[in-house]
């Protein structure tokens, strides 16, 4: 089973989670509702089949809450049992939406993102500058990696004992190096059209399903119900 | 006759903040359809003349410029760089930084979307494309696992989907290895075949000469030689060498040879072992681990197929230059890493004058000159860089190396100031200050001209001669018959023996 969300879902499901972990849960059903909102992105980590992240999340979620709400929620006393309440409130107060742009990085292509971007009418130049940041990434990961082996050979991985020439050792070449890819890179890209004052298209069409009704539907009744819960009644 | 659709008047250009002119007076036409071979030493002005042609200069690259440059019409100074973007197109020299797109469907319809054609219209047009340069195996991957070769491709491929008039390739075959570059070759012929006007800069000539209607030559600045393609097929080995170019025939005849599996009696397999050998034992690794629970699999001959690397038994001659030579992909960096200890799951031995060095050990034996010498030079200084590299620093022994290797003037400068060559000796003195038996090159001569890897070539037998043991990857054959005493072929982790 393949279920391809619309990057717009995608986003629209981040900022609402995002929204509802702000916002403390006091009541039962508030909880619930948190729950549905971090089990959903789990849930669509498996059905993409990336089984590994999606169980790891679970029992990090699940190990973090259960200590939280049956063992150390009464008298937080002695300095072990603060730190780990305060280690399980992060964890259970931050975790889901970390879920969320998780599967949203994982599944989504460049592409389909800047497509998305385009749609919701999005500058180019915010798209364009957001596509570059992820392209980046390999690059810095490939560069970093080499750097890393150049240390290991000269010894110099500790920087001496020193901590600052460990940093230094690894940012400098680093910078170096990015700097010189990007600017071959903004060379190779304007001489392709980039930049131009005509208005970009896409190869990637985008369009809402049914799914992606569905699912901005349920985001959507469990901001409003969290909200309504919370504030008014 | 056919009309000229690229002009040059007249131009002279000097980048911004360096003192000499890189062009001087140069005036150049190019007909509709022609195939032009840019060709002379780095820093002659073929990279520059192909800037003009694209318009990254004056647009991107800023300096004095000069007289007139038009290009199918337009004036190139006065028409912006996304404006000539479906008139000229380009493909650069690095393939790791000339992609927009992390994939590589996305990468070829780059170019059409930044131009606004319809989404139907780009579609079609990735689709021949693919078609034609059978680039199928390639769509849908990621473009950080191809290899360089079929980067390459891509960046060819995506170029042809902007369907430009006027192709340039800036020196498109320095990371390449001889397969890739007939793969290059062949992209070229197709241009031609379309009635593309077709620039080229580039020092391997070889596989350009069959396909070029004119080579120009250029020596600081200026045109110097123009020959037809005739002409200059008619120049025998010693003539191209005494313009300081890259022969013209000698890597055609070793590919040949290579391929047939003959190397005349250089392989170092074929050699009588010596007493001082530096013999390796029990090479092995794979990058596709099996999964596991508690213990890692012990890597060894049995497992065949498996693995990346598979080298029971070798011994090298203490004091030569050893050439690792294959295909990409053959295993000959994996070669190199493992002999240097950088993968910690190769559980190699290395015998050197009745010492073992394993594990850890091994990265004290030996010292690699990365093909990319920006990423191992760290410090600001070239003398705090070699001092770094000593176990105990000795101001006066770092003196000596810098001197030996030429470059004790540049004591005090930041090392990435200085030029491509320089820094690849900073790198060397470090190996030697840190007095590594067994110096590693990766690819040491990629886009070099003939001037710089002749010196290269000496270097590396400079260094054979004072006691290092030199094992240089490359798909270079001038650089190994320069410099290399033997050759170590290898071909899908194994080394491979003369029949």
């Amino acid at each position: 089973m393949s279920l391809k969300l619309d990057p717009r879902t995608k986003l629209f499901m981040v900022l609402v989670v995002s929204t509802i972990i702000m916002m403390s849960a006091t009541t039962t059903l508030q909880w619930i509702i948190r729950l549905i909102i971090t089990l959903i992105p789990i849930g669509l980590l498996i059905v993409e089949k990336k089984y590994a992240s999606a169980i790891r999340f679970l029992v990090m979620y699940a190990v973090a809450l259960i200590l939280m709400l049956r063992f150390l929620s009464e008298k937080p006393d002695g300095l072990i049992k603060s730190l780990l309440i305060g280690y399980c409130g992060i964890v259970v107060q931050f975790l889901p939406s970390i879920i969320t742009a998780w599967y949203v990085v994982r599944t989504t292509k460049i592409g389909e993102l800047m497509s998305a971007m385009q749609k919701m009418h999005v500058p180019d130049g915010i798209t364009i500058s957001l596509a570059v940041v992820m392209r980046f990434f390999p690059t810095i990961k490939e560069e970093y990696a080499s750097i890393r082996d150049a240390m290991k050979m000269r010894g110099v991985m500790l920087g001496g004992g020193n901590a600052f020439r460990m940093v230094e050792y690894r940012m400098i070449p680093l910078l170096f190096s990015c700097v010189s890819i990007g600017d071959e890179l903004s060379a190779a890209a304007i001489t392709r059209g980039l930049g131009g004052k005509v208005k970009r298209t896409s190869v990637v069409e985008l369009k809402l399903k049914a799914a992606d009704y569905a699912f901005i539907f349920i985001f959507t009744l469990a901001t409003a119900s969290f909200i309504f819960f919370k504030y008014v009644k | 006759m056919m009309e000229d659709i690229i002009e040059i008047k007249n131009v002279s250009f000097k980048y911004k903040g360096s003192e000499e002119g890189l062009l001087k007076d140069v005036s150049l036409s190019i007909k509709k359809g022609e195939t032009v071979l840019l060709t002379g030493a780095s820093g002659s002005g073929k990279t520059t003349i192909i800037r003009l042609i694209n318009g990254l200069i004056p647009h991107y690259y800023q300096g004095e410029l000069s007289g007139d440059v038009v290009v199918a019409g337009k004036d190139i100074r006065t028409t912006e760089l996304y404006d000539l973007a479906g008139t000229v197109g380009t493909v650069f020299q690095n393939p790791r930084s000339q992609f927009f797109s992390v994939d590589t469907d996305g990468e070829i319809a780059f170019g059409p979307e930044n131009v606004g054609l319809a989404p139907k219209e780009i579609k079609k047009r990735s689709s021949t494309i693919s078609r034609e340069m059978k680039l199928e195996p390639l769509l849908g991957r990621s473009l950080f696992e191809l290899s360089g070769g079929e980067k390459q491709k891509i960046a060819c491929a995506s170029v042809s989907a902007l369907m430009p008039d006027v192709i340039l390739l800036d020196e498109p075959s320095s990371n390449l290895d001889w397969n890739a570059m007939e793969d290059l070759k062949e992209s070229i012929a197709r241009w031609k075949a379309e009635g593309k006007t077709v620039v080229i800069s580039e020092h391997r000539l070889w596989y350009l000469k069959a396909l070029v209607d004119r080579i120009i030559y250029m020596n600081k600045g200026k045109i110097e030689h123009e020959w037809s393609r005739n002409e200059f097929a008619a120049f025998d080995e010693n003539e191209v060498k005494q313009l300081k170019l890259r022969p013209v025939k000698l890597e055609e005849n070793f590919i040949e040879n290579f391929r047939n599996g003959r190397l005349s009696g250089h392989n170092v397999v074929d050699r009588d072992s010596q007493k001082d050998d530096i013999v390796l034992k029990d090479f092995y690794f794979a990058y596709d681990q099996k999964p596991y629970f508690f213990f890692k699999h012990k890597l060894s001959a049995e497992d065949g197929d498996m693995l990346s690397l598979n080298i029971p038994r070798l011994a090298l001659p203490k004091g030569k230059v050893i050439a690792v030579t294959g295909r990409n992909g053959a295993g000959k960096s994996t070669f190199l890493r493992c002999v240097c200890g950088l993968e910690k799951d190769c559980k190699g031995v290395i015998e050197e004058d009745n010492q073992v060095y394993k594990g850890k050990k091994r990265l004290k034996l030996s010292y690699m000159v990365m093909q990319d010498v920006n990423h191992q030079l760290f410090t600001d200084s070239v003398e705090s860089e070699v001092l770094l590299s000593m176990e105990k620093e000795d101001t006066a022994r770092c003196d000596e190396i810098l001197s030996e290797l030429g470059i004790l003037e540049y004591k005090d400068k930041h090392p990435m100031a200085l030029s491509g060559g320089q820094k690849q000796r900073v790198a060397i003195a470090s190996a030697i200050g840190a007095e590594a038996k067994l110096l590693l090159f990766d690819e040491p001569t990629s886009g070099l001209d003939f001037a710089h890897m002749e010196k290269v070539g000496e270097l590396l037998k400079d260094l054979a001669e004072s006691g290092k043991t030199v094992l240089v990857s490359t798909h270079d054959p001038e650089l190994i018959d320069k410099c290399c005493d033997y050759v170590l072929c290898i071909d899908r982790g194994k080394i491979i023996a003369d029949d």
